[in-house]
């Protein structure tokens, strides 16, 4: 279907070129990263085995997905929902309490929050999805402040006149205007939870960081370069993916 | 009267209701027999009894009744207070010790529960919120904590040796010490050699423009790999360099150690420190430039007189910015074995031994803060706008 739909616009095709290069190239090495074994073997003339054996990378890929998906879904859900609730009448209160306590908490080295999320919740995937979200959180929290109270107030005036107001002047007025801010936000969130979960690895989550991790302990650069390759194919592929709806929302509010 | 009459901070009431909830419904310690079995977690009115426990409420519901009918005076005793409670949790601990702890058993080890760590969180944010209602300059929030970090630190080897943190501390003291410094060599090494490269690339980018383009592409680039995935892709190329290049393997250049944690640091550091340099040196208004010029000053004179100083805020917030990234990724590269405190990290986290993971966290956390909190004020502190003595000169 794609293949059809960019013949008849070349447009989409020029601007999504780069994203699904990346994303073929992603998929093309989970998929045949067993047909690369003799560059591997090159790598790693001493090892018997050089491809990571106790997982396949479509899984893995799968999974390292999963996490960081579902995390940023929280993540948006919550962090959006706790700054529009500030930013109304009602919630006022709590708006610079969770302004300082978003702005510093970006301080704070994700794998510092890592380390201390384990402690409290445990080994496996949950705690990691926790400590992502709970990272993830800041700085969409804090994008979405900035694009919301970004809004020049002759605007939200002009609603207001037309009998807007509540609900309809949020989702049809605030959230668009504010929409761009708020995706920079989230594709920051992303950005460093790809990177974050991969540092789960250590703590016993099976995805495209245990790799990196089994090779560094087992002395085995082929492993790693299995890994890291992969993890940073797909850190480009989102990053690339999220900057072109940048690009889209910003022809839009145009 | 009665329209004066302030409403109450709900803020308050609400952190401080949750805190009291957290102190009776989540366990205050956790005791083990030793540093493998993991701990019993007690709550307060298992220490106590109920009575204390339902005591150990009232500083909590106090600080509600402050913030009932809040006057800036209410304000400053519940900020009094929210320090005297944050001083008196190491106390708590140590008679928490004191009372589950058999004397006999000096192996026992105390841990930190869930209510003590929420209680923490909450009184911090209190702090937050305090300092934004009373309008507190940040200096006036760091003296106050001194005394609270002094409290902290004289109860670990006055009544808290039993905690588990210390012990950790205890058994690996020079450790510690090595790893702190190799960590703040690595921060250091990374973004001072980043200022000068940082520097002289943002330069030279004002000077062609084709450098600025394909400059910020790498750099953005690089920024987006992943920093265990850039860890192990400069694995091999250094591991083949220093088999092969025998002046570099002399210079300690291996595929794992401080070498590629070295590379990896100053490649994420190049970006915000070009960027901010660049966005800085560009920003200087034409206007002050064109009346420097106006002056008489040669071009030597207008930069480093005029467009160097009004860009050395922005700047410093590029090393701000650099160094608390820093401070975290090199906790990463000790999984390269480049050392620092995040070896305790996962060391701890391979022994699931959860003391000897905080005992690298919580320092690194502090550092990022410290960095952050100096960094910040010095360039607030450079910041022409900021000083209302200049602004009102210029304007009269």
């Amino acid at each position: 279907m794609s293949e059809s739909t960019f013949a008849r616009c070349p447009a989409a095709w020029t601007l999504w070129r780069a994203p699904l290069i990346w994303c073929g190239l992603l998929l093309a090495l989970a998929f045949g990263m067993a047909a690369l074994e003799p560059l591997f073997r090159a790598v790693e003339p001493g090892s018997r085995q050089v491809i990571y054996p106790h997982a396949e990378f479509l899984t893995l890929l799968g999974r390292h997905l999963l996490v960081v998906g579902v995390a940023a879904l929280l993540a948006v859900v919550i962090g959006v929902g706790a700054a529009v609730l500030v930013t109304r009448p009602a919630g006022r209160d709590f708006l610079p309490l969770l302004a300082q306590a978003a702005s510093m908490g970006q301080t704070f080295p994700p794998v510092a929050v890592l380390a201390l999320a384990v402690p409290v919740l445990g080994f496996g995937t949950w705690p990691i999805i926790v400590a992502l979200l709970l990272y993830g959180l800041l700085p969409i929290v804090r994008n979405t402040l900035a694009g919301l109270q970004g809004i020049d107030p002759s605007v939200l005036e002009a609603a207001r006149g037309m009998g807007m107001g509540g609900v309809p002047q949020l989702l049809q007025v605030e959230l668009p205007l504010a929409a761009p801010v708020i995706l920079a936000g989230i594709r920051t969130s992303v950005t460093i939870n790809i990177a974050t979960a991969a540092l789960g690895a250590t703590v016993g989550a099976s995805n495209l960081g245990a790799p990196i991790i089994s090779g560094i302990v087992n002395g085995n650069t082929a492993y790693v370069l299995q890994g890291a390759a992969l993890i940073g194919l797909l850190a480009l592929t989102v990053d690339s993916a999220f900057e072109r709806c940048q690009r889209l929302l910003g022809r839009h509010g145009r | 009267m009665r329209r004066e009459a302030p409403l109450p901070n709900r803020v308050l009431t609400a952190l401080m209701l949750a805190a009291a909830v957290a102190w009776l419904a989540l366990p205050s310690v956790s005791v083990a027999p030793n540093r493998i079995v993991p701990g019993t977690p007690f709550h307060a009115y298992e220490i106590v009894g109920w009575a204390g426990a339902l005591a150990g409420c009232l500083p909590w519901l106090a600080m509600v009744a402050l913030a009932w009918r809040p006057t800036p005076t209410r304000y400053r005793v519940a900020l009094g207070l929210a320090v005297l409670l944050l001083a008196a949790l190491p106390a708590w601990l140590a008679g928490a010790a004191a009372l589950m702890i058999d004397p006999t058993t000096p192996q026992a080890r105390l841990g930190v529960g869930a209510a003590v760590w929420l209680l923490l969180f909450l009184l911090g944010l209190v702090l937050i919120e305090l300092r934004g209602r009373l309008a507190l300059p940040r200096l006036a929030v760091w003296l106050l904590l001194a005394p609270v970090a002094l409290v902290w630190w004289l109860a670990s080897s006055h009544g808290l040796e039993s905690l588990a943190l210390v012990q950790e501390y205890r058994g690996r003291s020079d450790q510690f010490t090595a790893a702190v410094i190799q960590h703040l060599r690595l921060v250091a090494g990374a973004v001072g050699a980043s200022l000068v490269l940082g520097a002289g690339l943002a330069l030279a980018m004002r000077r062609h423009a084709g450098l600025e383009r394909v400059g910020f592409g790498v750099l953005n680039f690089l920024q987006t790999i992943p920093s265990l995935a850039l860890f192990g892709l400069l694995l091999a190329p250094l591991a083949w360099l220093a088999a092969n290049v025998a002046w570099l393997n002399a210079m300690g250049v291996r595929g794992i150690g401080w070498a590629p944690a070295f590379l990896a640091l100053l490649g994420y550091s190049l970006l915000p420190m070009v960027r901010n340099t660049f966005v800085a040196l560009e920003g200087v208004s034409p206007q002050v430039l064109e009346s420097a010029r106006g002056m008489g000053m040669s071009r030597t004179q207008v930069f480093l007189q005029v467009r160097l100083p009004l860009a050395l805020p922005v700047m410093i917030e590029g090393v701000r910015i650099t160094t608390v990234q820093a401070i975290g990724l090199t906790a990463v590269a000790a999984l390269i074995g480049a050392g620092g405190l995040g070896t305790f990290i996962f060391q701890g986290l391979g022994q699931a031994a959860m003391d000897l993971v905080l005992l690298g966290a919580l320092p690194i956390l502090a550092m990022a803060l410290v960095a952050d909190g100096l960094l910040g004020a010095l360039a607030r502190r450079l910041d022409p706008r900021q000083l209302p003595s200049a602004g009102q000169e210029a304007t009269s």
